[in-house]
């Protein structure tokens, strides 16, 4: 009997970085051939990003042509379709709410193939703040046979959607994966490396920051990468550009310290670091609820203040991170490879991540 | 003017009868509303929906050799729904709908829509 395909659809550096994993794990697991296929915006940027899992994809799309969003989604359901028309899969993984998880998810229904919805359940509105991709997201959830959702919160938003309770699993983030993976198993000992990474807050605000924080503490390093171009000649501060996100993963492990207005929130509690979260709001509230992260307001002093108040007690940062990762325990990617394969009657399926390990309260870690 | 133009120009400018022409006598109809539905079930709600909504645009169409994949955004008073509907056409008619709409977005902004 031959091992079924699966098509794991990236069209972004994101989406390879959040596949990759699931991609190893149905390959480990023997069942199932997964078939990456590269088909939206980035498929250069995409093969790159593979490429440090040691994976490549085996099916290259055009790029798109077409302006805006839903020309992009139309030009990508079309190309989609005239492949699986003549290579039909057993199975579709999309991921997230991209232009190219919405399209392979509306082209595989056409097709009548099922859908695997991977880091599925997230939704960004509030009355205050309408969020248009949570149209995507949700028209995803209406295609999609298995839902694998991140956490326990992305799964009640499922739910609220009347999504079947067999169909949704907790599963963890396969981000979480893909950072462990990068990072290897090595752990920095005696670690004084504040990691900041931001793409909309202003860099100004981190320069700032970082100056008085190595005036303040002559044993710590500061590591900044932010979108800005920032030009600093300061000791004991380095400037990169966007990290990748093997690069932030591996930063990560040799960091006591993360500021951020997004990247690396997800996987740094996984790392033992504990998160500032620069403000005004906070789209994965998780991290909050489990107090790994802390949200604070984009300024100078307000930055400065926090990042002391943790930089001088090792035991307020590891009481942040006492607990479990609320998005996931490093095993996303073989519960999603068994559930797909259990879609398909070819498995048991998996158990769902288990409930978070709430940590202890420490007496004086929040003085 | 090819079938799926005729029969989306039908429905949304509400004619009925040109949708009722251009459906096949046995057209296999699905959606994903929480509602059984036939081909006049599915005739009655596009009705509804040309009524209410103040616009319905085709923000997308993908053709293929047998149909189309098509992209709606249907606009109310109070916002937007999303619709995804694949046809396949055969002998000049309309052989199979199959609807997806947002439906959280749906019991929001078209209420009554269709029986529960």
């Amino acid at each position: 009997m031959s091992i079924p395909e699966v098509h794991l659809v990236c069209g972004t550096r994101p989406e390879a970085v959040q596949l990759a994993p699931v991609a190893g794990a149905m390959t480990a697991a023997g069942l199932l051939r997964p078939v990456l296929v590269a088909g939206g915006p980035e498929p250069d940027a995409v093969a790159r990003t593979l490429a440090r899992y040691r994976l490549q994809p085996e099916i290259s799309l055009r790029e798109p042509a077409g302006n805006g969003h839903a020309e992009l989604v139309g030009a990508m359901i079309h190309d989609l379709d005239r492949l699986w028309a003549g290579r039909t899969p057993s199975a579709v993984l999309v991921q997230g709410a991209s232009i190219t998880s919405l399209a392979a998810a509306l082209a595989a229904h056409w097709r009548r193939i099922p859908v695997v919805h991977v880091e599925a359940g997230l939704r960004a509105e509030s009355p205050d703040r309408p969020a248009y991709r949570d149209d995507d997201r949700r028209l995803v959830t209406q295609v999609a046979a298995l839902h694998l959702a991140p956490t326990a919160l992305a799964a009640m938003n499922l739910l609220d959607e009347r999504r079947a309770t067999g169909d949704v699993l907790v599963s963890g983030s396969t981000l979480v994966d893909a950072a462990l993976q990068a990072a290897g198993p090595g752990r920095a000992a005696n670690r004084r490396l504040v990691l900041a990474v931001t793409e909309h807050t202003p860099a100004r605000v981190l320069v700032a920051g970082a100056r008085r924080l190595i005036e303040r503490y002559p044993d710590v390093h500061v590591r900044l990468a932010t979108s800005e171009p920032v030009h600093l000649d300061v000791d004991r501060v380095t400037v990169t550009a966007e990290l990748s996100h093997a690069d932030l993963s591996r930063s990560l492990s040799e960091a006591s310290l993360l500021i951020t207005d997004s990247a690396g929130l997800q996987e740094a509690p996984s790392f033992g670091v504990p998160a500032l979260l620069l403000g005004p709001v906070a789209e994965r509230i998780e991290a909050l609820e489990a107090g790994c992260a802390r949200l604070i307001d984009p300024d100078i002093g307000m930055l400065v203040r926090e990042s002391a108040h943790l930089l001088d007690s090792q035991v307020r940062r590891a009481a942040m991170v006492a607990g479990d990762n609320p998005y996931g325990d490093g095993h996303a990617a073989r519960r999603a490879a068994q559930a797909t394969a259990a879609l398909l009657g070819l498995a048991v399926p998996p158990e769902p991540m288990p409930s978070r390990r709430i940590a202890p309260t420490v007496s004086g870690a929040h003085a | 003017m090819d079938v799926v133009d005729f029969y989306t120009g039908s429905w949304i400018s509400d004619d009925r009868a040109a949708v009722r022409r251009v459906l096949a006598p046995d057209a296999e109809v699905e959606w994903n509303l929480d509602a059984a539905v036939d081909d006049e079930e599915l005739v009655q709600t596009l009705h509804r929906i040309a009524v209410f909504a103040d616009a319905v645009t085709v923000v997308s169409r993908s053709p293929a050799d047998d149909g189309a994949a098509l992209v709606y955004e249907l606009t109310a008073p109070f916002g937007t729904v999303r619709m995804a509907e694949f046809l396949a056409v055969e002998g000049g008619r309309v052989t199979e709908v199959r609807q997806v709409y947002d439906v959280v977005a749906v019991d929001r902004f078209f209420p009554g829509l269709y029986d529960h």
